[in-house]
């Protein structure tokens, strides 16, 4: 398993002047991926999962995460990886993952597109027990530069866009703190600046440092009950960012197989910051 | 209302238990209870089940877990219109919950329910000095500058330490292993009859796990699959080499291997009336047929802090119309071995038993074979609130085994000097 933070420093030291249309052809496989029981439980406890065996459905994006930034890092990789931000992610989990379970992970790159707010690019993960196939990942992430006015508007690149928000009374409202990006850097490994500390996120040209999108997927998941620690598809859009500190709440539309859910600004309502179906 | 019917112990289910600072370090009382629960739950198909009420507690508590049992729940696969609440008894807890459970199923109020506990020792909470807690309050509550100024003048350097909970009785200030050395010289306990008894308690837990016995009653749990605690190479040698950690001089007879340690885990107990048992295809494997609890007034030294199941058995089995004898298997919690041979020194005794019990007869000894057949705390460890849900698991399935008419005795003592004991049948 490749060692996150020197490659984030490469990858830092080299991203000006990074450019190019294509991604190379490249899948990264790791074996024999082992959990730490001990930072297992650490995300657990800040997502809000019970501390348990079973793998939360967003857990293997963590591990795999030295992975996706080994192969970012690489000279011919296109994109800039500091302050490049989580737009879309969908994970299928095909069976409970118990944390006992060696896995193999691999990551690979699929295309760059063209978006107004600069280009985006699809990175794929999965991860096997095995031969067998039990969780896969397919993320869209947005590299924020000069944009292409006539690229399609909205805020998914692929596919279908998100469903409405569901609207009505909260079912639950939590206080994020302003160290929340520090706190899940240190359990996840993701110490990209434009979470960490109003500077480093003003140095990437955001007015604040902002929530990890994979937190707070990870928080939402958590709080729809055991459903996604079997086999489920989660989608998630991350339609505005979430400034630290900040209230938000969670609104909830459940339907028997399908689960509609959204993270929205307290203060503002009508602000979404994301939203997330959940199928069985 | 209806007349009492029978409830049934339908299925029991718990985590491995792991030693102080072990494999559950990092594992807090709920989330060892919801993996109880929801292994219970799995096993036994219940997942959107709503049941008639789940209890359950813990006797190391953090303030934040006012709704432990609910909470719980509410992380299961369970209805989240199953309705909990919480119950402490000490190490009484866990028996005295599917007490509750049993009878509320017996008098009609309820179908079904699930009774269990669970306890850290690792995860305990700490708490600041008394000094500094009425200080912190006091400078919370000011409401002008000038009392704020006066209130944060009032802290000493002396106030900042913390207070780790400790297994010590508030009212004598001698911890539980220190009462129960008294007791036990007061009954000439000796340190051969302890080793003797907690070399059996490992001997038979790893018997039971070695014929698969355990396969439906444990669920693993972060990576642990067996008790922590259990040394199935345990030999008399072995534990007559330990020093006494208990007691004072020569006459000090206790130590780390016949006391049981702290320990970490949970368990959970299914029950239901027949009628709900049928319509949900399980089979009951024993009948909770009565409870009864007691207290002994050990502040005066009166009685022998962990005395009180001796009282509360002869209560029992004279509501019962039954003898000591009539008993397939005895499960009698060792806290320490010493509390489980003071206990039957005691039944055994023509003076404790017509003075203390006031009965004309000792109770007499029991069938020493028949005794924690499949390991007890000494072995499997004791993580307070979750042994009674051990307890009743296995013995209803041991007399589920065992066959029709079977019965068995659970006896537990508790902190505060009290004592749960209850009697299951075979279903």
């Amino acid at each position: 398993m490749p060692s996150t933070a020197p490659l984030l420093v490469r990858a830092a030291l080299t991203s000006r002047g990074r450019r190019g249309d294509s991604v190379p052809d490249r899948t990264l496989v790791v074996e024999d991926v082992r959990i730490d029981r001990a930072k297992l439980a650490a995300y657990q406890r800040l997502t809000g999962y019970a501390v348990d065996d079973t793998v939360p459905q967003p857990y293997p994006w963590v591990l795999a995460f030295p992975v996706q930034t080994a192969l970012m890092a690489r000279p011919d990789f296109p994109m800039a990886l500091p302050g490049m931000v989580h737009l879309e992610n969908r994970v299928t989990t095909h069976r409970a993952m118990d944390a006992g379970d060696p896995l193999t992970l691999s990551v690979s790159a699929g295309q760059v597109r063209p978006h107004r707010r600069g280009r985006t690019l699809d990175v794929r993960l999965e991860a096997r027990v095995g031969s067998e196939l039990v969780w896969e990942c397919d993320s869209v992430y947005l590299s924020r530069g000069r944009g292409t006015h006539d690229a399609p508007r909205g805020d998914a690149p692929r596919g279908d866009g998100p469903p409405r928000p569901p609207v009505g009374q909260p079912a639950a409202r939590w206080r994020l703190p302003e160290d929340l990006g520090r706190s899940y850097a240190s359990v996840s490994g993701d110490v990209n600046p434009i979470h960490l500390h109003p500077l480093t996120a003003k140095a990437m040209g955001f007015p604040r440092h902002i929530a990890h999108g994979m937190w707070t997927c990870a928080r939402t998941l958590a709080a729809l009950g055991r459903t996604s620690l079997g086999p489920s598809t989660s989608h998630v859009w991350f339609t505005k960012p979430v400034f630290l500190p900040s209230t938000v709440e969670l609104v909830v539309d459940r339907e028997p197989a399908r689960t509609v859910a959204a993270l929205r600004s307290a203060k503002t309502p009508e602000t979404t910051h994301l939203v997330l179906t959940l199928e069985t | 209302m209806t007349h009492p019917r029978r409830a049934a112990v339908l299925g029991g289910n718990r985590t491995p238990f792991a030693r102080q600072f072990g494999a559950y370090a990092e594992a807090a009382n709920q989330d060892m209870l919801t993996a109880a629960i929801e292994g219970l739950v799995a096993r036994h198909g219940l997942a959107g089940e709503r049941l008639g009420e789940v209890v359950a507690g813990a006797v190391i508590k953090h303030s934040r877990d006012f709704n432990l049992t609910r909470e719980a729940v509410l992380g299961s696969s369970l209805s989240p219109t199953t309705p909990a609440y919480d119950i402490t008894q000490a190490c009484g807890t866990g028996l005295e919950a599917a007490i509750l459970v049993a009878n509320k199923i017996a008098l009609g109020q309820i179908e079904s329910g699930i009774a269990g506990g669970a306890d850290s020792a690792s995860d305990a909470p700490v708490v600041v000095t008394e000094s500094l807690r009425r200080k912190l309050l006091r400078l919370n509550r000011a409401k002008t500058s000038a009392e704020r100024v006066k209130a944060a003048l009032a802290f000493r350097p002396t106030d900042v330490g913390v207070s780790v909970p400790a297994n010590t009785e508030p009212r004598t200030g001698l911890s539980m292993g220190d009462h129960m050395a008294l007791t036990a010289a007061q009954w000439g306990i000796t340190r051969e009859a302890q080793d003797e008894l907690a070399l059996a308690s490992h001997v038979n837990l790893a018997a039971a796990y070695e014929r698969g016995f355990f396969d439906d009653l444990i669920t693993p749990y972060l990576g642990l699959t067996v008790d922590q605690n259990l040394r199935p190479g345990s030999t008399l040698d072995k534990l007559g080499s330990l020093r006494p950690v208990f007691g004072k001089g020569e006459g000090a007879t206790m130590t780390a291997g016949n006391s049981t340690p702290l320990t970490d885990g949970a368990s959970a107990v299914l029950l239901g009336s027949q009628e709900w048992a049928d319509a949900h295809g399980l089979t009951p494997l024993a009948w909770f047929v009565d409870g009864e609890t007691a207290a002994v007034d050990y502040v005066g030294g009166d009685e022998g802090l962990l005395m009180a199941p001796s009282y509360a058995v002869p209560r029992l089995l004279a509501r019962q119309g039954l003898r000591l004898q009539d008993f397939d298997f005895y499960e009698i919690h060792e806290a320490f071995a010493a509390t489980v041979l003071s206990t039957l020194a005691a039944w055994e005794d023509d003076d404790f038993c017509r003075d203390r019990l006031g009965l004309d007869a000792p109770l007499g000894a029991i069938d020493r074979s028949r005794l924690n057949v499949a390991g007890s705390s000494l072995a499997a460890g004791h993580p307070f609130a979750a042994t009674g849900g051990r307890i009743v698991a296995t013995l209803a399935k041991l007399l589920h085994e065992k066959g029709s008419g079977s019965r068995g005795l659970i006896s537990i003592c508790a902190a505060g000097g009290q004592g749960v004991v209850a009697i299951l049948e075979a279903a």
